[in-house]
Parts: C-alpha cells; structure tokens; sequence
C-alpha cells in the first residue's frame, strides 16, 4: 500500500526560523517560570521545616494541592478561571510563567525541604556553639551545603519545566509546541515539523544537563 | 565559673539529670566519667543551653543561662564547645571554619581573623593544612581544627563531648596532647572523656556520674585508686 509519504528535509529546515520564534519564547517562559518557581521553592521549603505547625501546613496545602493536580488544570484555572473571579483578563505569557512557577515551586519547596533535613544536626549545633544565631547558622553553615545536594535534582526539575511549557498551547501562548501547531495547519507537514519540534526540545534538555553536570563537578571539592 | 544548681533534666517521661550541683572555678580542669547513659553529655549540653534544662539554674561566668535577657550567643562564645562527631563546615577550609566565628561573632577584619586562624592553627600543629578541606584531614587533624575553631572566640571555659571517642587509637594521642597543653595553660575545661591518662595526667578533679546524679568526686589519684562507690569500681574495672 502506498500511502504516498514522503520525508522532505527541506520542510524542516523551512521550519527553523518560524520555529525558532516560538523556542525564544519558551526559553523566555522557562527562565521566568522557574525563577518564580525558585523564589517560591525557597520560601515554601523554608516554611515546611518551620518548628510552628500552623506554619509547616500551610506550606503542606500548597504544595500538595499543586502536586495533586494536573499542570494542564493548573494552567486553564489560572487563564479562563482566575479572570472571572478577578474581573480581569490575564494575559496568556504573565498565565503561563505564573503556571510554570507555581508549579514547579511546590517540587522545589521539596527538593529545599529534602536537602535541608540531609545535612546533620551537628552542623547546627556546631554553628550555634560559635556563637552564630540561628539565622546566620542557616545563612552561612547550613544553606551552602543544602544548595550544593540541590543542584542535580533542581536540574531535573528544570529540564521537567521546560518541557511542561508545551502544554500552554492551551492557552494559545505562542511558544514553541504552539508554533509547531500553526507551521502545520498550513503546510499539513506534521511528521518533519513535529520532528524537527522534538529535536528543538532535544538540544535545549540536553545542554541544561551538561550544564549542570559541568556545574557539578565544579563544585565537588 | 561555673555554677550548676539542682539541675533536672527530662526528655519526655525520661529523667535524664536528677539534681546536679556542681561548681567549677577558673583554671580547673573537670574530667567527667561515668556509663552511657548516666547524662555526662546532657550535663555538658546543659552549659551552653544546646540543650535546655527541665529546672534549675546554670550561671556560666556570672551569666544565668537559662534566663530570658541573657543572650545565649554571648554565652557561648564564653563557653566553646568540641564535639564527639567534629562537625567541622565541610565547605570550608580548616582556616575558614576557624576565622568564621571571629568575623560573624566577634566582628572581626578579615585580615585579622586569617592572622588570629593561623596562629591558632599553628597552635594545634596544623598551619601547613590551612587551606585544606575538612575531607582531605584525618580524624586527629580534624578535632585539632576544631578546638581550634572554639578557640578563636577566646572562650573562658571549654566543654569536650567525648573528643576522642570517634577516632582510630593511634590518633587519640595527638588530640589529647593539644588538650593537655591547654590545661597546662591554664584553661578552664570540662572534659567528658573515658580516658584515664589524661584525667591522671591533667585533670584536677574527676566527676563519676550514674543515674543522672553525682555519684563520687575528687582527685583523679583518690577515684582511680581507692573508688569509695561500689558503682564507681564496678564502672573502673570494666575501663580499665
């Protein structure tokens, strides 16, 4: 059976430069997402350790309600949903990078949380016999040590990120999945576009792993 | 120096000390000994308030510990402590671990305090390591860095929680060695260690603790050769 498919390389390379508007824009999503993602990440995770209770749950309902539900849910809420209830529209980019950040600052707050209950008790108490109060034992003892058992699996989360801003083509933010979409609702090319899409997402995940795996050995001591 | 009065301490239903009074002047070096669990670590933890006591009072210095306008980090300041485990910063050099309290704490230049490191570095037999990381040191070198670190604050009194329990035989030596200068010098020490050399050697008095109480105390000779308790021999003959 011929089913009259036929693999254009040409069709690919016509797509790189539309598509690589659309990977602009989410690289653009990725940094301020996690950026959001971090800031929230810290805060949360410094909350969950908290010795007050009401404190640690608070903390607890945001990151597990965000960790018990979907992103693609996440994302709609915040862009049909929110605008409703506030009375006004958000735009699809502050929707998306405020989905990414939200969201995955509920698995960094765990990944601070994990990373500050490794480091010993000794390191405290070591700290505060100094003299150092208890915040510059955080700051300057314990911080240091938790960031660096951090790193590898704050890249996994980034890499996780990244890929996650291809389900804002729901909200019609025209990163690169999206882009992908509107190259083949005019061309019907969807094996080379989408192809050439996967291989985008390829080198940017790969190049944050070595990245981070160079960052690693870096700062092995 | 030290001024303990009806010390009590529980951990939950646990009554770890039941009532110790003890006092301790300048200059004296105080050896405490006992079985594990009789509360030696937990007596010591009670000085600097890393652990707080159920009731009774702790003056360190003419300082109450325990009480609410005293600042704690002052206080500890005054009263360094070396740990069983080193719980030397493994991010920072040996120096870096000794400059940090005297730049964060004492406010110190940095100059100063790199200067006032090496000196004590030198001190404990480890200025060529200065620049080296707490995992490139053994674990003689490593609680040598350490008492160095406690004594860059310039403390008044020092308290050892069994310093050379976690290290190889042959480098408990080299430990004990720089403990023993210090006394000779004249610091104000509260030891809880298990080894009888150095309590003969340095120490004024020996404190054999059990149950959570002072059982007996007196000159290392008198305790170590004539116990009046039964559980001080009982404790002596399983050491020795």
């Amino acid at each position: 059976m011929n089913s009259g498919f036929e693999f254009k390389v040409s069709v690919m390379w016509e797509s790189v430069p539309v598509l690589l508007t659309g990977l602009k824009l989410t690289i653009i999503i990725t940094i301020f997402g996690l950026l959001l993602g971090f800031l929230l990440g810290i805060v949360f995770g410094m909350l969950k350790i908290s010795r007050n209770v009401l404190v640690r749950k608070f903390a607890g309902i945001y990151i597990e309600s965000i960790r018990g539900t979907p992103l693609m849910v996440q994302v709609m809420f915040i862009y049909f949903g929110l605008p409703l209830a506030l009375g006004m529209r958000v735009p699809p980019m502050v929707a998306g990078v405020t989905a990414i950040g939200i969201n995955s600052g509920a698995y960094i707050a765990e990944l601070v949380r994990g990373a500050f209950q490794s480091i010993e008790r000794g390191q405290v108490e070591a700290g505060r016999s100094i003299g150092l109060t208890h915040i510059q034992t955080l700051y300057y003892v314990i911080w240091p040590q938790a960031f660096r058992r951090m790193i590898p699996p704050l890249g996994n989360q980034f890499i996780i990120s990244l890929k996650d801003t291809s389900l804002l083509v729901v909200v019609g933010v025209g990163e690169l999945t999206r882009t992908g979409q509107e190259i083949i609702a005019a061309n019907f090319r969807a094996f080379e576009v989408w192809l050439t899409v996967a291989i985008m997402y390829f080198v940017m995940t790969m190049s944050i792993a070595r990245v981070l795996t160079y960052i690693e050995r870096k700062m092995e001591i | 120096m030290i001024e303990i009065r009806n010390l009590h301490k529980n951990f939950g239903d646990l009554h770890v000390l039941k009532g110790i009074d003890l006092s301790i002047t300048q200059g004296e070096v105080t050896v405490i000994m006992g079985p594990s669990g009789s509360g030696k670590s937990t007596l010591l933890r009670c000085i600097n308030r890393l652990e707080e006591c159920t009731s009774g009072t702790v003056i360190v210095d003419g300082y109450d510990v325990m009480a609410k306008d005293t600042d704690i980090n002052f206080i500890r300041t005054e009263a360094g402590m070396v740990f069983q485990q080193f719980n030397l910063f493994p991010h920072m050099t040996a120096l870096g671990n000794v400059t940090l309290g005297p730049v964060k704490v004492r406010k110190m230049k940095k100059a100063d305090a790199e200067e006032l490191g090496i000196e004590l570095l030198s001190k404990v037999g480890l200025k060529d390591k200065a620049r080296v990381y707490p995992d490139r040191l053994s674990g003689g070198q490593k609680q040598r860095v350490a008492i160095a670190r406690s004594l860059a604050l310039k403390p008044k009194v020092l308290l050892f929680d069994e310093p050379t329990s976690a290290l190889d035989p042959e480098l408990v030596g080299e430990v004990l060695e720089v403990m023993k200068q210090l006394g000779r010098e004249g610091m104000t020490m509260v030891v809880v260690t298990h080894e009888m050399g150095f309590a003969r050697e340095v120490a004024d008095r020996v404190i054999f603790m059990d149950e959570g109480v002072i059982i007996e105390e007196g000159e290392p000779e008198n305790i170590f050769t004539s116990p009046r308790h039964e559980r001080t021999k009982s404790f002596l003959s399983k050491v020795i």
